[in-house]
């Protein structure tokens, strides 16, 4: 309860308050977007130790599940959106037998999983159904001040289930998996379906974003909702930040997209350069993030 | 047609096979997973590049250059970040994100140095030598145009990917199998911790084993400008994918089992190109997804990798 | 009623003179907003186009600024333009950068479709007029969103119009009867393949589709393909896509010995420079392809025509990495479209903008051809002619536009030798 009032409010308040000071809302938008993804993410890999590298996938999902939601049925948006996140947590459901294999396989398998699903929905011999590489447009339902309301409560949504992950016995569960999951099954934590639900609560969050994103761009290409840069800027925030925790990922987020934002579109190349060193300064010297680095100076970090 | 996309399958898969080998032989001995691997195809696509143009070096000549560089180059890099990785809870793993990173790097620094444009070397360089080996054979001058196999013609470079893929993999063979530092490679692979224990130098073995992967590699990328249409700073990523896909259908960790990849990759990818053209590129991922649900350990594998 | 007007037109004169006088509401700059992308894959489609379009911007500051006719002074342009990286969600970002915070006057999209999708609805919803320079997807154009207007570039629906015109009309004089088309499945080039198969079902010539197959965008090797179309006997094919797939594609029929009697491809006319370096003047010769404007002196009764402005980018961009060609013409073109409008607007409020921009429709004639606007705002000038590329005694390629006949210049070569 205390992380929620130190937590969630301050942040959701923030992104609250901010349209009303800063008329950029479309990055705020982003940010929170970022926060939702970096915390996906982190529900899967922080607490189980499987990296998800082809994440976008239930982004792209659940943005077009959104999409043709409202283009087929005329679903009102807010209807869609659910929809939307649910063929998200299909995918994730289609996907349980990757859990078969272990660490780097899982990952390879996953980002080849997204590649598929791009593969498919902008295949042109399904254009009545998903418009195929031409894209959508949802000009109908274009509603920037709501979707940015739904994406709020999506993000306090998000971040009261990370909370909830670091502070109860289901959270212990999947991180004493992560350890050991020999012992943990000795322990009697069912550790296939534990696992399981965090898959699926961590396409969920990815599934919702999706949605939430499709609504408010109202126009996109496949390659915009598929787009990888989605999974690794998303996996690189949170490993920055620092897993299992529930500041890593938002810290991760505010410094380096801040960061992103303010100095990588004027000199991209170099961005990327730094980008790349930065992840593998992280692996080599602080594999437990920036929240790892202030537990070592003593404070106690949630 | 049908013999055609047969004969392209069996000669691209040769060039597939090619394109994982050095890749599976630095999983087989240390267990990381090389994400660069794509990033240094790229990058030796790019020194055989600035040989022929700066220098006129015909990219045949080029591959013994190239492979030695990148071999040496290899070692230092070896030592710099694998040793430290290792010591991780999870190298597996980190490898993973580490080398991410450098495949972030490689790309950022060629695209400072060389901007993004498309580049190639003419398709006839190729052709010359061919003709020229073949001459020799037959005693008269021969034309540098196309080759024909059982009444159907590829282009040059097919062929010619084709016979260096194939003497890659002997030389692959021959330095695991007939050399002492190989012997030692294949007790690393087997097992690692009796390695250790037997008194191997595991790092100098490893080291040798991650040069030769860049190098094998770099030769990769000499073709690249034929076989994949053009070389752009960008392409190592869409090089990695495949490269994991052939090595995960033919057998990970073991290098032979590459070539078996290759070619059931190249000619499956050659089948639904003529059949199912749209779909070519879903194939991929979904051999690579069936095979590691069914078969983790991959069509020539002997036992089951698991968590 | 005549001497009404007068008194009008005299009135109005004499309030506008006023305004002048005391500089009311004149801005001290017009601020125009516009994305580039300096890496990714739309660098070497949105850097020519940005780079023209600075050009023309810098050469009007130094002349003091723009006519502008709202405040009836010359007022000098401040350029803001930030790089997206082809990236799609950062161009969105900073579009609505461009619109919120720093309230632009004139927005200018980046070039190419998918960096101009994400504009449409953003520009929609702050009701600012998105000038739209080469974003030509065809779904961007709605008659219920008065919010945009397309520079240069017809739109892919009409694009190869000339491309089918020639091969319905001419092509079975010649010999062409039976036409492969290999598309990339993208937005640009899969709009375009339907289009000429509309047309050519349309035609009622006789012309017939033998082959007619999509492929992923990211195709690189056309080999067996190639070999699959050579198999339907076709007397033409079409090859749609990107400037790699071009560049794949006619290094594969070089290097496999299949020597079709006609080939089309798009990026051989628009980035001639690139696909020489790296398909070589042979690859190329005889290849049919869009004549970009960059190589057709169209009279320009506005701006500078075409060789004055190529001396000027030289001068300019003396050791730049960007090539001249196409898409630098459109970037000047957008450039001059909005000097035009500016010109013609009685106001900055943006359909106002829209009214004057489209009261140029039909008349405005540029080095980029004859500007002509559909209703919705999509442009239907500005077609790009087919021709023929020639490799010369001097191993030089040169045009040869073969259609329409008013502007061709030469007869086509068929079949390719």
């Amino acid at each position: 309860m205390r992380h929620v009032l130190l937590i969630l409010v301050p942040v959701v308040a923030t992104f609250a308050i901010l349209p009303s000071v800063y008329s950029n809302h479309l990055l705020l938008f982003n940010f929170m977007i970022f926060i939702m993804l970096a915390q996906g993410v982190n529900v899967i890999y922080g607490f189980t130790g499987y990296l998800p590298f082809g994440y976008v996938g239930f982004f792209g999902a659940g943005a077009y599940g959104f999409s043709l939601m409202v283009i087929h049925l005329q679903a009102p948006p807010l209807l869609a959106l659910p929809v939307g996140a649910g063929a998200a947590v299909v995918l994730g459901l289609f996907l349980t037998p990757l859990f078969r294999l272990s660490g780097a396989y899982f990952s390879i398998a996953n980002l080849a999983a997204a590649l598929a699903v791009l593969q498919v929905v902008s295949n042109p011999n399904l254009e009545s159904i998903t418009k195929g590489p031409y894209g959508i447009s949802l000009s109908g339902v274009f509603n920037p001040t709501l979707a940015y309301g739904t994406a709020l409560a999506v993000l306090a949504a998000t971040l009261g289930l990370v909370i909830y992950l670091r502070n109860s016995r289901f959270g212990m569960a999947l991180q004493a998996i992560r350890e050991d999951p020999i012992s943990a099954g000795m322990a009697g934590i069912n550790v296939v379906r534990e696992r399981i639900i965090a898959w699926l609560l961590s396409a969920l969050i990815a599934g919702l974003a999706g949605g939430v994103f499709a609504w408010y761009v109202s126009v996109f290409y496949p390659e915009t909702v598929f787009s990888g840069e989605f999974t690794i800027f998303a996996i690189v925030f949170a490993l920055f930040g620092g897993n299992a925790t529930v500041v890593g990922p938002i810290l991760g987020v505010v410094i380096l997209y801040g960061l992103y934002n303010a100095v990588g579109i004027s000199t991209p190349q170099y961005f990327q350069l730094i980008y790349g060193a930065l992840i593998m300064g992280l692996v080599l010297f602080l594999p437990n993030g920036l929240v790892s680095l202030l537990r070592r100076w003593g404070l106690n970090v949630p | 047609m049908l013999l055609y996309t047969l004969l392209a399958g069996l000669l691209f898969g040769l060039y597939f096979s090619l394109i994982g080998l050095g890749l599976n032989l630095v999983f087989g001995v240390m267990r990381i997973v090389n994400l660069a691997h794509g990033d240094f195809l790229m990058l030796g696509a790019f020194l055989a590049f600035w040989l022929f143009t700066l220098f006129a070096v015909n990219p045949i000549s080029a591959i013994p250059i190239v492979f030695a560089l990148f071999a040496v180059v290899g070692l230092p890099l070896y030592y710099l970040l694998v040793p430290r990785l290792l010591k991780a809870r999870d190298p597996e793993m980190l490898s993973f994100i580490l080398f991410f990173g450098l495949s972030q790097v490689i790309e950022a620094i060629t695209t400072i140095a060389f901007g993004t444009s498309e580049r190639s070397i003419p398709g006839v360089q190729l052709g010359i030598v061919i003709a020229t080996v073949k001459g020799l054979f037959v005693g008269h001058k021969v034309d540098n145009g196309p080759i024909e196999i059982f009444g159907q013609t590829f282009p040059a470079a097919w062929v010619a990917s084709g016979v260096v893929s194939g003497l890659a993999v002997l030389f692959v063979y021959l330095y695991l199998y007939r050399t002492r530092l190989g012997y030692l490679t294949r007790a690393v692979m087997v097992n690692r911790e009796e390695a250790i224990a037997t008194g191997i130098n595991v790092h100098r073995v490893s080291a040798f084993a991650f040069g030769i992967g860049l190098g094998l590699a770099a030769v990769a990328g000499v073709f690249a400008p034929f076989m994949l249409g053009s070389i752009t700073p960008a392409m190592g990523v869409e090089v990695t994918v495949t490269s994991f896909t052939v090595i995960v259908i033919g057998s990970l960790g073991n290098p032979l089992g590459t070539v078996l990849g290759g070619l059931v990759y190249g000619i499956s990818y050659m089948f639904m190109q003529s059949y199912y053209s749209s779909w070519a590129n879903l194939l991929p991922y979904l051999l690579l997804i069936a095979i590691l649900l069914v078969r983790p350990s991959g069509l020539l594998g002997r036992q089951v990798r698991r968590a | 009623m005549t001497r009404y007007t007068i008194f009008a037109l005299l009135v109005a004169s004499m309030t506008s003179a006023t305004a002048f006088a005391q500089g009311t509401g004149a801005p001290a700059e017009i601020k125009l907003g516009t994305l580039y992308a300096s890496s990714g894959r739309f660098a070497s489609i949105s850097m020519p186009v940005h780079d023209g379009l600075k050009l023309w911007l810098e050469q009007k500051n130094a002349e003091g600024g723009v006519f502008v006719k709202a405040f009836n002074k010359k007022i000098p342009l401040k350029l803001i333009a930030y790089d997206d990286q082809s990236n799609n969600a950062t161009a969105a970002t900073l579009y609505n950068q461009l619109i919120t915070q720093d309230k632009v006057d004139i927005l200018v999209s980046d070039s190419g479709s998918v960096l101009t999708s994400v504009a449409v609805p953003i520009a929609r919803d702050h009701k600012m007029l998105l000038i739209d320079q080469t974003g030509t997807g065809a779904n961007f154009f709605t008659p219920d969103n008065p919010y945009i207007v397309l520079m240069s570039d017809p739109v892919s629906s009409i694009w190869p119009k000339p491309l089918a015109d020639f091969i319905t009309h001419d092509g079975p004089k010649l010999g062409i009867k039976r036409v492969a088309i290999l598309y990339s499945t993208n937005d640009f080039t899969g709009t375009q393949a339907n289009a000429v198969r509309k047309f050519i079902k349309e035609s009622n010539s006789g012309v017939e589709i033998v082959y007619d197959e999509g492929i992923p965008t990211e195709t690189s090797n056309y080999t067996v393909l190639l070999n699959n179309i050579r198999a339907t006997n076709p007397d033409a094919v079409i090859e749609l896509g990107y400037a790699p797939n071009d560049i794949a594609f006619l290094r594969n029929v070089q290097d496999s010995g299949i020597k079709p009697k006609f080939l089309f491809c798009i990026y051989p006319g628009l980035e001639t420079e690139l696909l020489e370096k790296n398909v070589g003047g042979a690859g190329l010769n005889y290849v049919f392809t869009y004549v970009p404007s960059s190589e057709i002196a169209y009279q320009a009764s506005f701006g500078m025509p075409l060789k004055d402005y190529k001396a000027a980018w030289d001068k300019k961009y003396v050791d730049s990495k960007v090539e001249f060609g196409f898409n630098s013409v459109a970037g000047y073109t957008t450039g001059l479209v909005i000097e035009s409008a500016l010109a013609a607007a009685n106001s900055l409020d943006q359909l106002e903008l829209r009214k004057a921009i489209f009261s140029l429709s039909g008349k405005l004639r540029t080095l980029d051809g004859t500007f002509e606007l559909d209703a919705t705002g999509a442009q239907i000038g500005e077609i790009t002619p087919l021709g023929q590329l020639i490799l010369d005694e001097h191993e030089h390629l040169k045009f040869v536009t073969v259609w329409p006949h008013d502007v061709a210049t030469g007869k086509p070569v068929y079949p390719r030798p």
